[in-house]
């Protein structure tokens, strides 16, 4: 300790702890949590959140001040009760209104109180806990409520050695942190998604403030934060690339001496943006976006720190066009199916249109279509090995009707073939799945809904025929409408356009556009374009089909 | 003068002149956008926030209105002469208001009883309804409690989303954080019961969602009260309405839901609040 932050440490330790001091303190602790309300923000469970953790406690915080920012009195229960009302009306949110609560119970035991001594603490944490556990409905545990309740023993073990505050505080912030680190064991779903408990941290940097106070320590510098390395995420850093920064290094090091991580956090700012620290195992791993010139400062300045052990650099802009265009060929992911639920088997013709039918809930796909029919025996296999019993088949092509119906018949499994004749037709009775439904009710509402959609199939004539009152040359692009042959053309924007008129698009709502293999995407955007112009009061989606053969395969609705 | 007063909070979609009408206080929740907090149904209109939530970047969020909030409203209407408060409020599953409320209602003892609605919008609106009604009428506390009771056993909330965005975004509804991979645009249909939100299923067009939101209602059996909802689709809802009116003898009330709901299941939503005859 130096000898300033000493003298300033006497001093204060010569006043007992009354009403001015708590205001002082209640400041201390408002200031600090404020300066780390976007740490304590940033733990949100939900990628998305609702109703910010941190922001929520330093808007309570700050009407707890605001309560007592004109007041002067000289006893601690009065300044306390004040405290307590401020935080009670302001209280936002569900970690709001606990820390209200938790106020509510530490003035209680202030109550009439002049100064407060060590064993007061104690007894204000300890009824400060008991008070925020009745102001929930259900508590849980891996919360506030546990750091608080770990705060209270802490003052109470404390209490057998020291009878000082100022003591007890200090001992009482190591056992918040460590009860803060143990919120994901206790709480699920904080495991899951690699977080500490956000009103539990947020209640440690309140305690935090007033000991930083105390010791005379900076307020207003948020403290650099480390992850644990299991819950940085790096994947996703990549969607946000700043002006300039191209390139990404990590680097892992397990650093010499101590290491300061406050002044890492500062060198690391001036070399480049997007900083992120883990540690594990006293092994560090430093992420940050630079710009080309600066790409091996990162890894020099490290290299004056430790033991590089590790070294990854990646050139962001590369890697994100590379990423966008390899999307079509990643893993498609099925739904699990769980027993007794229902699973959907879809025959699909393309991989696009497989990742459609996996986004709705389809739990096996078939490849096949027009030219390429599966067997029976593709279809079975599709659904023998799902974990339930009960199977809706949706074939997708007249052409797989039967052999889906060969399936049924060689199976014990309870199965319901739709007969849908197109992949519009199967998306429409993909709306009706509800997976732990009555199967025979929902196949039974499936086969109702292939009409109500209509089907547009563009290809090119394979031979000089005529049908349907359409003469078609070979090699002329054709449209079919639900199945028959409505439209010949010379083009496949012109062959569009006509097919959406004879099905009267202009009665219907919904334009989706399934562009096949053969179509480049810069081709069927432009031909999307014509037909946003075409039809300005429908809803017009593009997706990637990637179908053989057909250039769109389109469902109107 | 009314001796069992009522309080609820801005999530019932009663509207004003109602509430005015039955001495019903409303303590609004808050929705915080752009940086300050808004009252919701005070501070911005429904019109305004509908049409600029799509934008909103960050998007909206909501908190429970402070427990002092309460306390005030409590205050007035005990110390003007109610003998008896009975505060009921937004499913306590969803929401931190029924809480707030519940600890508000500490400092008055056996005065205020709260209760959880376990509804949102006219499902809870038609319980603070129902019990103004009978507390007018001279009904002593245990009958308006009881008649809470039935009414919070009947009645349904069903509503059809635009988009799934919404819902997903708010992370209280853990199907639809699971569907973040649909490559389609859905609209899902779901139904509030008991406080959880369940898919009834989903369309891809408005048409089709209409008729599975009708056939919901329908298969709800005959009604005393109708509450057609909407977030700014007031056109809609009231070609709605024309279709559904025969159903109840007392007009369907027609709801722009509040912004405290809306911030959760977005723009261009459409549902229906009723409560079936009890049988």
């Amino acid at each position: 300790m130096n000898p300033e932050t000493q003298t300033r440490l006497e001093k204060i330790k010569a006043h007992p702890i009354d009403g001015i001091a708590l205001k002082k303190l209640v400041e201390a602790s408002l200031t600090w949590l404020r300066a780390n309300q976007q740490t304590v923000n940033s733990l949100n469970v939900f990628p998305v959140p609702d109703g910010d953790t941190g922001t929520n406690m330093v808007l309570t915080m700050q009407s707890a001040y605001n309560e007592i920012d004109s007041l002067g009195h000289r006893a601690i229960g009065q300044m306390a009760a004040a405290v307590s009302q401020g935080a009670l009306m302001g209280a936002r949110g569900n970690s709001g209104v606990i820390l209200s609560q938790l106020w509510r119970g530490f003035a209680r035991a202030l109550h009439n109180c002049e100064t407060m001594d060590g064993q007061a603490l104690a007894k204000a944490f300890a009824e400060a806990r008991d008070t925020a556990y009745k102001g929930v409905v259900r508590p849980v545990e891996g919360t506030i409520l546990t750091v608080a309740k770990d705060v209270a023993a802490a003052a109470e073990a404390a209490l057998s050695e020291t009878d000082d505050p100022f003591e007890i505080l200090a001992r009482v912030i190591p056992a918040a942190a460590e009860s803060v680190k143990r919120t994901p064991d206790l709480l699920p779903v904080l495991k899951q998604a690699g977080v500490v408990d956000s009103g539990g941290k947020g209640l440690f940097f309140i305690l935090e403030g007033m000991h930083r106070y105390i010791h005379g320590e900076p307020l207003d510098t948020p403290t650099a934060t480390v992850q644990p390395l299991a819950a940085m995420n790096l994947e996703n850093t990549m969607e946000s690339i700043e002006p300039g920064q191209d390139y990404e290094v990590v680097v892992d090091f397990i650093p010499q001496g101590k290491f300061d991580l406050q002044k890492f956090y500062g060198d690391l700012e001036k070399i480049g943006t997007s900083i992120q620290v883990g540690e594990g195992e006293g092994m560090y791993r430093m992420h940050i976006h630079v710009t080309m010139e600066k790409r091996y400062e990162p890894i020099d300045y490290v290299m004056g720190l430790g033991t590089i052990t590790k070294i990854a650099m990646e050139n962001l802009l590369a890697q994100m066009e590379s990423q966008s265009k390899s999307t079509a060929t990643d893993k498609i992911e099925l739904a699990k199916i769980e027993p007794g639920q229902i699973a959907v088997v879809a025959v699909s013709p393309g991989r696009g249109i497989s990742r459609v039918f996996a986004s709705l809930g389809v739990a096996a796909i078939v490849e096949g279509g027009q030219t390429m029919n599966p067997s029976t025996k593709d279809i079975l296999e599709a659904f023998e090995d799902l974990p339930t019993d009960k199977v809706i088949i949706l074939p997708n092509n007249k052409n797989i009707i039967l052999a889906a119906q060969q399936a049924k018949e060689v199976t014990v499994k309870d199965v319901f073939i739709v007969p849908t004749r197109t992949i519009p037709q199967g998306l429409a009775a993909m709306m009706h799945l509800n997976p732990d439904g009555d199967v025979e009710t929902i196949a039974a509402k499936m086969s109702k809904s292939a009409n109500e959609v209509t089907t547009i199939e563009i290809t090119t004539a394979t031979r000089t025929v005529e049908i349907d009152g359409v003469s078609v040359e070979h090699g002329q692009v054709i449209a079919l409408v639900n199945g028959k042959l409505a439209v010949s053309s010379t083009s496949v924007e012109e062959a569009c356009l006509a097919a959406l008129e004879k099905a009267e698009t202009a009665n219907y709502e919904l334009v989706t556009l399934f562009y096949g293999e053969d179509l480049p995407v810069q081709e069927a955007n432009r031909i999307v374009d014509l037909v946003r112009a075409a039809y300005p009061s429908q809803e017009i989606e593009l997706q990637e089909g990637r179908q053989p053969h057909y250039q769109f395969i389109i469902s109107i609705e | 003068m009314m001796k069992i007063r009522l309080v609820t909070d801005s999530t019932s979609d009663i509207p004003v002149e109602i509430a005015l009408q039955h001495g019903i206080e409303v303590v609004p929740a808050l929705v915080n956008m752009r940086g300050r907090s808004y009252a919701d149904g005070v501070d911005i209109t429904r019109e305004e926030f509908y049409d600029e939530i799509p934008a909103l970047n960050p998007p909206p969020t909501t908190s429970s209105p402070s427990v002092g909030s309460f306390q005030e409203r409590y205050e007035k209407l005990l110390s003007n002469g109610a003998e008896h408060v009975v505060s009921i409020h937004a499913a306590n599953q969803l929401s931190g208001i029924y809480n707030a409320a519940r600890l508000a209602a500490q400092e008055f003892g056996e005065y205020v009883n709260v209760l959880d609605s376990e509804q949102l919008s006219l499902g809870l609106g038609f319980q603070v309804l129902m019990a103004a009604e009978a507390a007018a009428r001279g009904a002593l506390l245990n009958e308006v409690t009881a008649l809470v009771d039935s009414v919070r056993q009947r009645v349904r909330v069903a509503a059809l989303l635009h988009s799934i965005e919404y819902v997903r975004r708010s992370g209280r509804v853990s199907w639809a954080r699971a569907v973040i991979g649909s490559l389609l645009n859905l609209q899902p249909l779901i139904e509030l019961r008991h406080g959880a939100v369940i898919r009834l299923g989903q369309v891809r067009t408005r048409v089709q969602g209409i008729l599975r939101l009708t056939e919901t209602l329908n298969s709800w059996g005959p009604l005393e009260r109708l509450a057609v909802l909407h977030t700014n689709a007031e056109s809609t809802a009231r070609q709605l309405v024309e279709e559904v009116k025969g159903k109840v003898n007392i007009p369907p009330l027609v709801v722009n839901v509040t912004t405290a709901i809306g911030t959760h299941v977005g723009p261009n939503a459409l549902g229906f609040a009723a409560v079936p005859i009890d049988r």
